[in-house]
């Protein structure tokens, strides 16, 4: 969810932007200055993708381009960090969210 | 023709700032280069661009006076330029270092190095920390205050340390419910020793009550000395279990809650990013009060090989104006070194600066001694946990290498695989070292275990511009 209460702690912000990405072919809202991970995140997606061995869900951990668990396709590349990579408008974002191949 | 710098500083938080600064007011031809889009690292990590804050015109920050000051100094910047690599350049007189970048030189020249590179997390491995839904403290808090998202609606904060107080107050200021606190440690005379130290960072510590109050009015069961011992979930977390913990950190039995959750925040200290200073070939040591392995360095924070220096958090934990004051230092050695200013206004310096910078060492073990890493912890793993998130080796296949004589990580790294991985160990080494220190027993130290080795790449890279480097 996008942060709509504002406090001292976490004073008013102007997002940039409007635009649209598209995640497994649907389109979604988002905004300049957002990544991938947030704007997945903001959707209520937290299965970003399935391991090689186990096909055991995978999201993000670490948020600071670290832990490669992140892992999404964005615009026909493949094994992007969302966590580090900002959305653009029209972006083809793919994830593997379904556990069985 | 290949850019060269009389310096390079890698990295552009407080410490890589103030570095680079005090090189270029000093005449140094300084280069400064950050992965992230703007300067600022992790404590000052500016809102993205396109973003807007809504305040006074007129009011700044302390990051965004450090960032201006930078903006109009005398060097180059280089932002979006992950440093992938660094090799001693052929004709022996200084570093050839590799970038990744749309907009960024392949490679530069430089001759002397400053790395500033920062902190992460600290990996504590449980059951269930690899379902989607479990986040560090620094993932929680990047989201929330430079994203702006509240990634979900009930969390559990556990951890130790200041982070996991600002982790968990942030979150109840986004409306996320907390539903609880862990701090693994439990405060005791040992917090008494340290108060003249702590007393004199007043300001951290308002910071630190501040949040405490909001989430003790806001109604959040707080505890000290208990922690989560697993997560489960159907493919994402569902619910978390805490327990309470004994003097080792070790859960006991009978104590365990079940928390009904959608997020897990752990937080478990930071650890030095120190994987530049070892892939060129700094002596490491293994220093438990600075967060684990991290490069030697000495009194100019000059590392064991010459021309290169560590500055900040990447060379041993200690907040944000400890790495400010060392960017100084760093800065200024090497100005020193390359003859910019005198042995006298190298001293000068030194004594207007080191009185503070020792105070900060100070606080930064007090701190280390109140929120150590709980030991115990390690017997919160089960068989089927994984510890290697990347090459999915689980504690079973790592008691099996030992069983079959793995003494040292890069063993275990031979029979399992385990940080073979993209993330090149940097997540598995301590659940790594923590069960072989458990395995092999008395006479197994952090020192004899070791460490995970680097090499380039340090984080993949496009196949182009590897191959455009083997032909150059
Ligand atoms: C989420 C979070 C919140 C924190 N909050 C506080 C706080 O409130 N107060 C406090 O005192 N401390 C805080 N800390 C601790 C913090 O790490 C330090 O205080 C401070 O940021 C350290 O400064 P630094 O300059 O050493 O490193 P950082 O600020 O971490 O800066 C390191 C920089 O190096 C760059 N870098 C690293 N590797 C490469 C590479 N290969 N190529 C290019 N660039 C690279 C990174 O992008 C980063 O910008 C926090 C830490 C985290 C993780
Ligand atoms: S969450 Fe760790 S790399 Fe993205």
């Amino acid at each position: 969810m996008r942060i709509k209460v504002t406090s001292k702690l976490l004073p008013e912000v102007r997002r940039g932007k409007p635009l649209r990405v598209a995640v497994n072919g649907k389109w979604v809202d988002a905004y300049a200055g957002e990544t991938v991970a947030a704007v997945l995140l903001a959707e209520g997606i937290q299965v970003f993708r399935h391991t090689a061995r186990a096909r055991a869900p995978r999201g993000v951990y670490c948020g600071m381009g670290l832990c490669y668990e992140c892992l999404v396709t964005v615009d026909e590349v493949r094994a992007v960090r969302a966590c580090v990579t900002p959305v653009a408008d029209g972006m083809r974002i793919e994830i593997d969210a379904e556990p069985a191949l | 023709m290949i850019a060269s710098y009389e310096l390079a500083v890698i990295g552009a938080g407080p410490a890589g700032m103030e570095a680079a600064l005090a090189a270029a007011a000093a005449g140094v031809e300084t280069a400064v280069i950050d992965g992230h889009p703007a300067p600022g690292g992790q404590v000052y990590m500016p809102l993205p661009a396109g973003f807007e804050a809504s305040r006074p015109a007129g009011e700044e920050t302390e990051g965004e006076r450090l960032s201006r000051r930078l903006d109009a100094a005398p060097l180059a910047r280089l932002w979006n330029a992950a440093v992938w690599g660094i090799f001693p350049d052929e004709s022996g007189s200084g570093w050839s270092i590799a970038l990744a970048g749309a907009e960024v030189p392949r490679r530069i020249h430089a001759r002397l190095l400053i790395l500033a590179t920062g902190a992460y997390d600290t990996p504590v491995a449980f059951p269930g920390w690899t379902l989607p839904g479990v986040l560090t403290c620094g993932a929680a808090l990047t989201l929330l205050k430079n994203q702006r998202i509240a990634p979900f609606r009930r969390v559990l904060v556990s951890g130790t340390g200041p982070l996991v107080l600002s982790a968990a107050a942030h979150l109840s200021a986004a409306g996320v419910a907390v539903a609880g606190v862990c701090e693994a440690n439990r405060f005791s005379r040992r917090a008494l020793r340290h108060a003249p130290t702590l007393l004199r960072e007043s300001r951290r510590l308002g910071e630190g009550a501040g949040y405490l109050s909001r989430l003790l009015l806001a109604g959040t069961p707080y505890r000290t000395g208990w922690s989560v011992v697993e997560a489960s979930g159907e493919g994402r977390v569902e619910k978390a279990v805490i327990a309470r913990l004994d003097a080792a950190g070790a859960p006991l039995p009978g104590s365990e809650r079940n928390v009904e959750v959608d997020g897990v925040i752990a937080g478990y200290g930071l650890t030095p990013n120190r994987g530049l200073a070892q892939m060129v070939g700094c002596r490491l040591e293994y220093l438990p009060q600075k967060g684990g392995w991290a490069p030697w360095r000495g009194e100019n924070l000059q590392t064991s090989l010459p021309g290169v220096y560590c500055a900040g958090d990447c060379a041993g934990i200690a907040g944000a104006e400890n790495s400010r004051l060392e960017g100084q230092i760093a800065g200024t050695a090497a100005a020193r070194e390359l003859g910019k200013i005198t042995a006298q206004q190298a001293e000068d310096f030194s004594r207007r600066v080191r009185p503070a910078w020792a105070q900060q060492q100070r606080f930064a073990r007090a701190l280390a001694e109140l929120y150590p890493l709980p030991p115990g912890l390690v017997s919160l793993l089960q068989e089927d946990t994984p510890l290697c998130r990347c090459e999915e080796v689980t504690l079973g296949a790592v008691k099996q290498a030992v069983a079959a004589g793995a003494q040292t990580l890069g063993e275990v790294k031979m029979l399992t695989r385990a940080g073979m991985g993209n993330c090149q160990g940097r997540m598995c080494e301590r659940p790594v070292t923590a069960v072989l220190l458990r395995e092999l027993g008395a006479g197994a130290a952090p020192e004899t275990t070791g460490s995970y080795s680097v090499r380039p790449p340090l984080h993949p890279v496009p196949i182009g511009s590897l191959l455009e480097d083997e032909d150059s």
